[in-house]
């Protein structure tokens, strides 16, 4: 596989990593501030 | 929760994701490492600092426990610890990646390896503290105590210790001649990288404190 298309997949599964950790934070925010509000 | 901080968060969501597009396609090619590998600076460096940052405030919600005995400040230095602890993990990672590419093999037994892994081991310790006492208040004075003796030996195990050893480590950003030896936009990636992922550290220490704050709310209800 030439060096450009493996960066490229390389990055690809970077963004796709941090896309699932801030939606997953995202998430967490939701339910803790539904917590709060129950309080 | 106000829209202002909805909207800081989407902005932190979107700068982390194009800091990882910059790392890879806007950043040149370092010279003098192997391939791409020097790339991986702009998530390690970050990493490393955030885990100082945290192991920093683990020491003040310490100190300040010592002085005020509110289980919340308690928490606040175990939400600290926990996120240092984490972003010493992955830089440790992050590290031996690049070790494996550079050098042939994952562990050098390089000081700056050695100096992380004790590091490690103490803030493990930690939290082994933490679960061994039952008592909160005990286990408050306790780990609080521990954090600040904790925290003399970071300076020492991050800063001088790789400093004093001759090392298979690059250069630090600002190195010994007090120069930054990077090119300007690699330069623009990290410090982009090192904003990101401070405002990451805070999101997820608040994220932390909020649920501590919920639990001691609910124990203080079931005990009274």
């Amino acid at each position: 596989m030439p060096q450009a298309d493996s960066i490229f997949w390389v990055a690809a599964v970077a963004v796709v990593i941090w896309a699932g950790v801030f939606f997953y934070c995202l998430h967490l925010d939701r339910k803790v501030r539904e917590l709060e509000e129950h309080e | 929760m106000t829209d202002k901080r909805w909207l800081l968060k989407w902005l932190l969501g979107v700068w982390l994701a194009v800091v990882v597009l910059g790392a890879f396609f806007y950043a040149p090619t370092a010279r003098g490492f192997k391939g791409e590998s020097a790339r991986i600076v702009f998530f390690h460096v970050p990493q490393a600092w955030v885990a100082v940052l945290a192991f920093c405030v683990n020491l003040i919600a310490s100190l300040r426990f010592l002085r005020t005995r509110d289980p919340i400040d308690d928490a606040r230095a175990a939400s600290a610890a926990g996120l240092g602890l984490l972003f010493s993990v992955l830089a440790t990672v992050t590290g031996s990646l690049f070790a494996k590419v550079m050098w042939g093999s994952f562990w050098n037994w390089d000081p700056r390896e050695v100096s992380i892994a004790i590091l490690l081991l103490i803030y493990a310790a930690y939290f082994a503290l933490r679960q061994a006492v039952p008592d909160e208040e005990r286990r408050g004075s306790l780990s609080a105590a521990y954090a600040v003796l904790a925290f003399v030996t970071m300076p020492f195990l991050v800063f001088v210790v790789p400093r004093i050893y001759w090392s298979l480590h690059p250069d630090t950003l600002l190195n010994a001649r007090g120069s930054i030896d990077m090119e300007s936009r690699m330069v623009q990636v990290l410090v982009a990288s090192l904003v990101g992922f401070t405002g990451l550290f805070s999101w997820l220490y608040t994220l932390s404190v909020r649920l501590a704050r919920i639990r001691l709310r609910r124990q203080q209800g079931v005990e009274g």
